[in-house]
């Protein structure tokens, strides 16, 4: 279904000092960096699957999504999606796939909500027949008869993004292109629209691709996911293979009658191990301690804690996917 | 026909959307009207001053000017989303959305606008040649009046065409208003006879961007009958070749384009 083969993507990028002194010397003497915003990535996607694709702010993310949209060719590499390579054949192939981009609507904003689908019915040659059923299903997941006669613009961001997702499909593609489609939205409507999704791909067998920075969506949209940084494939696999490989670490969740009591402890002289296997979280009503079960077994951790000093409540779980994910990029992920 | 369809369904979306602001809406075709009615009296304050000018008269002046404007005007009134590829729709990246949609992304930023405030051109345009027809008492014939058609929907091709590659300079260098209007600029000189500027500005105009068959060498054929394959032939042939450059440039652009992050 979706092929991506060795695909790179270079931009070049003016080098400026900062100020308007360095505004202006740029002016005359242009410096370039160039910057592979994706580095040889190669994935593929079979027929009907939600693959979730994930990695930090300028990763990637947006830059492989239009490539794969055909927004944007390839510096290297060969796309190729429903037996079409997106730049090129690009009219044909854009018939097939649906795109949303949770930053940017493609609705007519000035206008009622009913006139972007109907302009949008001519613009994909849909039958009057088939728009009908479409939008009655659109209508069903998504709940929009409630707004469909307003102007786009007096949207709720909610509301728009239902619209947006429905816009994108009133031609029921093939494969569906959703770029951080709950980005900005309470978890009601995330919800709601992640149920929305399963729903579509479950009934029309649509190949979704989704972006997206919540990793509940992942959880409960994604079997698989690809991960990129700073433009590298670094992991595609299954999210419990993931869960596994990555999952050694556990976490310590405890709260104490006095705070300065923790002081007393030096995980990192006591186990003998490097400052990476332990991480400490304080904050005043819980401490937690992330720690590496292969390096340190649980049972001496617990000991440790509990003989030195005078616990409140304590319990050890698993790292979720998003301290995971945190651990992959090598750096926090502030939302 | 299906262009044709698609283009209908678009206008009617703008002017839906220029009606639902009401007040915006009103007081636009009211400055409109305006506009109108004041370049037309400072026309002829102008050239009121100016009686004859390199052996031609007033009126003739006056035919080549309110020539000018027709496929200017035409050209102003279908294509104006141009000037905003060329300004912002490619700086900020909105030019996404034309290139996911099964449309040529050139066909659909053109048709999503209109501008009414072309109609003054034209309407000024239209007036001032028929005043300075029957002032020269010029004698219409069937070929005359088919070949001038030609030549003014021939001519905004090369107002258009000129427009594209403007905008298309957008995707390399992000923005390229400044340059569209540089180019947009040099039309000026199509108001008035080519033969009053010296051998550089004419070889220019006439030649590299050739804004004086937009008005200057058609209008001489009907007046003077000049040689028409020349005058008439020339606008047909430099519309088609630059046509042909701003489509090409058009292309490559696309491929060139990097969209915004976000």
């Amino acid at each position: 279904m979706i092929y991506v083969d060795g695909v790179t993507k270079e931009f070049k990028k003016v080098v400026k000092d900062s100020g308007l002194k360095g505004s202006v010397k740029s002016l005359f003497n242009r410096k370039y960096n160039i910057v592979k915003a994706v580095n040889d990535i190669s994935f593929h996607v079979p027929k009907g699957e939600i693959l979730g694709f994930i990695g930090a702010n300028g990763a990637g993310k947006s830059t492989t999504i239009k490539m794969l949209t055909g927004i944007l060719t390839p510096t290297e590499g060969r796309i190729e999606i429903n037996g079409q390579i997106p730049f090129k054949n690009r009219k044909k192939y854009v018939k097939e796939i649906g795109v949303v981009f949770g930053q940017r609507t493609q609705l007519w904003w000035d206008l009622p909500l009913v006139e972007t689908f109907s302009v949008l019915k001519q613009v994909y040659q849909v039958e009057d027949k088939a728009f009908n059923e479409r939008m009655a299903f659109l209508n069903e997941v998504l709940e929009l008869n409630d707004f469909i006669k307003s102007p786009v613009r007096t949207l709720s961001l909610g509301q728009r993004m239902r619209a947006d997702l429905a816009a994108s499909m009133i031609h029921n593609p093939k494969v569906l292109f959703l770029d951080e489609p709950t980005i900005g939205l309470d978890v009601a409507v995330k919800n709601n629209i992640r149920k929305a999704i399963t729903e579509i791909n479950e009934q029309e067998k649509t190949t979704i691709i989704l972006t997206t920075h919540d990793l509940n969506d992942i959880e409960s949209l994604c079997k698989r996911i690809v991960m990129i940084d700073k433009g590298k494939l670094v992991y595609d696999g299954s999210l419990t293979e993931m869960k596994t490989q990555f999952g050694k670490y556990r976490e310590v969740n405890m709260s104490l009658f006095s705070n300065e009591d923790f002081d007393k402890l030096n995980f990192v002289s006591e186990f003998k191990v490097n400052d990476e296997d332990i991480k400490i979280n304080r904050s005043k009503e819980k401490i937690t301690v992330t720690f590496n079960s292969e390096k340190i077994s649980i049972s001496n951790m617990l000991s440790y804690i509990l003989k030195n000093v005078q616990v409140k409540d304590i319990s050890v779980n698993d790292v979720n996917i998003e301290e995971i994910i945190c651990r992959m990029y090598g750096k926090e992920v502030s939302d | 026909m299906r262009f044709l369809r698609l283009y209908k369904t678009f206008i009617i979306q703008h002017i839906k959307k220029l009606m639902e602001y009401r007040i915006d809406f009103l007081t636009g075709a009211m400055s409109f009207f305006i506009n109108q009615v004041t370049n037309i009296v400072f026309i002829g304050i102008i050239f009121s001053q100016i009686p004859n000018l390199d052996g031609y008269l007033f009126y003739e002046i006056i035919f080549i000017y309110g020539f000018s404007l027709v496929p200017k005007g035409i050209d102003h009134l279908l294509t104006d989303n141009l000037w905003k590829v060329a300004w912002f729709i490619v700086r900020k990246g909105d030019f996404d959305k034309y290139l996911t949609r099964p449309i040529s992304p050139l066909v659909h930023c053109i048709i999503e606008s209109i501008q009414f405030d072309a109609l003054g051109e034209l309407l000024t345009g239209i007036i001032l040649i028929v005043i300075a027809s029957v002032k020269l008492s010029i004698k219409f014939t069937f070929v005359n009046v088919v070949l001038m058609i030609i030549a003014m929907i021939f001519g905004a091709v090369i107002f258009t065409a000129i427009k594209i590659i403007g905008a298309a300079i957008a995707f390399w260098i992000k923005q390229s208003g400044s340059i569209l209007q540089i180019f947009y600029g040099i039309s000026d000189f199509a108001r008035y006879p080519a033969t009053i500027y010296n051998s550089v500005i004419r070889n220019v105009v006439t030649y590299i961007i050739p804004f004086a068959f937009t008005a200057y060498y058609p209008a001489s054929y009907i007046l003077r009958g000049n040689n028409p394959l020349f005058c008439i032939g020339g606008v047909i042939v430099a519309a088609m070749v630059l046509l042909g450059i701003s489509l090409i440039v058009w292309h490559k652009g696309l491929n060139a384009y990097e969209s915004a992050g976000s």
